[in-house]
């Protein structure tokens, strides 16, 4: 293989598993905003039909998140600039038992709760990959 | 009337069961322990459905055209 060839693989398509998505959006009211948001999303990106703005996740943040192999979009996807956007998916790289190389959709929440009770979306996807919190 | 109270002793990691609802036992940021509906580990999803993290070399080649971290996770 060329090592053009070796630079890129195809896109991987993006899972919204129904486990995690009970426990990250389900968890809100229907009708809530934060709910309402992340419905809207995930309908745009399965109906393919906007350009998304992926970014890569930190490997190590101040936070504590620590999130290798993530990447995430900030949520209204259409909003003007990152302070417009105050929720957050994140997605992990994953091989299915076939091979094929997914982004499996692990958090959603608010990227700077007011509420300092309130778990980041860093946070909750950290603790899906780790077990804990950081 | 005085309102009884349940105590119970639970540890961190400990599910759970209130009015059909469960909950894990978390770290309070305060330094005590509190109850937040559970977030199962992708550990735990993956075995089920038989899938691994892929290489780090599978996601960057994935993600080379992506936006670069900003620093908040």
């Amino acid at each position: 293989m060329s090592q053009s060839g070796e630079k890129k693989l195809p896109p991987a398509s993006v899972e919204f598993g129904s486990r995690e998505w009970v426990e990250e959006v389900e968890r809100f009211e229907p009708g809530a905003v934060a709910r309402t948001r992340a419905e809207s999303a995930r309908r745009a990106i399965e109906a393919g039909r906007r350009k998304l703005r992926w970014q890569r996740c930190d490997p190590e943040s101040d936070s504590g998140a620590h999130l290798p192999g993530c990447r995430k979009l900030y949520l209204p996807l259409d909003a003007e600039g990152a302070s417009a956007a105050p929720y957050g998916f994140v997605f992990q790289l994953v091989k299915t038992s076939d091979n094929t190389l997914i982004w499996n959709f692990i958090a959603f929440g608010e990227r700077h709760p007011d509420n300092p009770n309130t778990r980041t979306v860093y946070e909750r996807a950290h603790k899906r990959l780790h077990g804990r919190y950081p | 009337m005085a309102t009884a109270v349940k105590k119970l002793d639970l540890e961190v990691g400990e599910l759970v069961e209130v009015g059909g609802r469960r909950y894990e036992v978390v770290p309070s940021r305060e330094g005590g322990v509190t109850l937040e509906p559970p977030i199962t580990p992708v550990s735990e999803l993956y075995a089920e459905r038989g899938w691994k993290p892929a290489s780090e070399e599978d996601f960057e080649r994935l993600t080379a055209d992506d936006l670069p971290p900003d620093g908040e996770g």
